[in-house]
């Protein structure tokens, strides 16, 4: 069985948009220096990578891998390490710093929005993702996606938006509506880490419906999904507790400052700073 | 005092360790332990996942909750390393008990008498937890022997 390749008009323009939003973005950070505003360095580099791992995706180099390893790897490369690092170098802020006022306006209304702050609650956007992920590989949606290059590209940009949806809300590095408590952030990940991890550990031994793959490519193939899973959790885990572990210090400092002994009060209001 | 920041450390990052211990010497050094086994049912699928994923992300509260309290020099080394143990003796308790005998997820080895193993397994589980039991206690004691005079932190504030 071979995986249908993505249409050839799907790869151009992802790897166009990818280009032209990496280039804005430069251009933006640009801007923002130019006028005296900090804007790390680090926070270019993680948005270009992940225009470059979201081109590596969809371009998929590793067309001779077995069908269904390929198909991970660019799921992997376009769902989860792309968002990743894209949200990672905070685009909305930056618009918000860097576009002419009649957008920061539009933006900050959306940001406000109630109905925008819908999809971004973790909960929300994990099942989003995760119940993406089930469909697709527990129902027989592959297999009728591989006779049709037009529905695999909307799974594939399903993947992305959804990716780069959950990493947005999970993280909430961007200013948001409603900013998630810890507890909330662990609840989901774990949840999700889970339910990733049992999807793939079950392709093992039993590829989705509607396809045979050999078994050494499903074997591989779920492999690759559980340990990229995991490296991406990881990576979320880390960025999460890295800052909360700032938000800490800060306000360490500040009772410090006012010279009040540390209360465990200041946790929840400083997490919950950005 | 941040006793439960401590001994939280302690113990989210010994289920870490062990989790890790677990993976890299039984699955991928020794390969005892397989990436999927057949046996396996769905509640065991999803009980082994939600083990997998939680214990990533305990590693990364302890770490983090490690740094937080040496941070605030409030860190008492001994109720760490008690905590520490209980995660250790704790997971692989859990691991050796409900996982393999309850769930069946997987088995220590495959073609060999398992009773030995088992009880190996279990038996330095009991100890770890035993051993993290006494480390708290007599950290605990200590503090309160010391109590009335004595509250700064025993290791430097590393804040200004």
């Amino acid at each position: 069985m071979t995986a249908a390749a993505l249409p050839p008009a799907f790869t151009a323009a992802v790897t166009t948009a990818a280009v032209l939003g990496c280039l804005a973005y430069l251009a933006a950070a640009a801007r923002l220096r130019a006028r005296g505003d900090a804007w790390p360095y680090g926070r270019d580099a993680l948005f270009c990578a992940g225009g470059a791992v979201l081109v590596a995706g969809v371009a998929e180099p590793w067309g001779s891998a077995p069908p269904f390893t390929a198909h991970m790897l660019t799921h992997l490369c376009v769902g989860m390490v792309a968002p990743l690092l894209l949200v990672l170098g905070r685009p909305l802020t930056l618009t918000l710093r860097a576009a002419p006022v009649p957008v920061r306006r539009g933006l900050v209304a959306l940001t406000r929005a109630r109905w925008a702050a819908v999809p971004v609650l973790p909960p929300v956007a994990a099942l989003l993702d995760f119940g993406g992920l089930w469909l697709l590989y527990r129902t027989p949606l592959l297999s009728v996606s591989h006779h049709s290059a037009w529905l695999n590209a909307a799974v594939h940009l399903h993947i992305l938006l959804a990716g780069v949806l959950f990493s947005f809300g999970l993280l909430a590095l961007d200013p948001v509506r409603h900013r998630p408590g810890m507890a909330l952030r662990a609840a989901v990940l774990l949840a999700a880490g889970a339910a990733h991890a049992v999807l793939a550990k079950s392709l093992y031994a039993a590829g989705p419906p509607g396809t045979s793959f050999a078994a050494a490519d499903l074997h591989l193939a779920s492999q690759v999904m559980y340990y990229g899973g995991d490296a991406v959790e990881l990576a979320l885990a880390a960025v999460v507790a890295c800052r909360w572990y700032r938000a800490e210090g800060r306000a360490l400092r500040r009772a410090r400052r006012t010279d009040r002994p540390t209360p465990r009060g200041t946790t929840a209001a400083a997490a919950t700073r950005w | 005092m941040k006793r439960t920041r401590t001994v939280a450390s302690g113990v989210l990052t010994g289920i870490g360790t062990a989790a890790f211990i677990d993976e890299t010497v039984f699955h991928q050094l020794l390969h005892w332990h397989h990436f999927y086994d057949k046996s396996t049912t769905d509640v065991g699928l999803v009980s082994d996942g939600l083990f997998h994923a939680g214990s990533w992300l305990a590693m990364v509260a302890g770490l983090v909750l490690y740094a937080d309290v040496r941070r605030r020099g409030k860190l008492v080394p001994r109720a760490w390393w008690g905590g520490l143990c209980l995660g250790l003796g704790g997971f692989q308790l859990y691991d050796g008990t409900f996982q393999h005998k309850g769930l069946g997820i997987h088995q220590i080895r495959y073609g060999v008498d398992l009773a030995p193993y088992d009880w190996t397994w279990n038996g330095i589980a009991v100890l770890l937890l035993a051993a993290g039991a006494l480390l708290l206690v007599r950290a605990s004691r200590a503090t309160a022997r010391t109590t009335s005079s004595y509250t700064a932190p025993t290791t430097t504030s590393r804040s200004r």
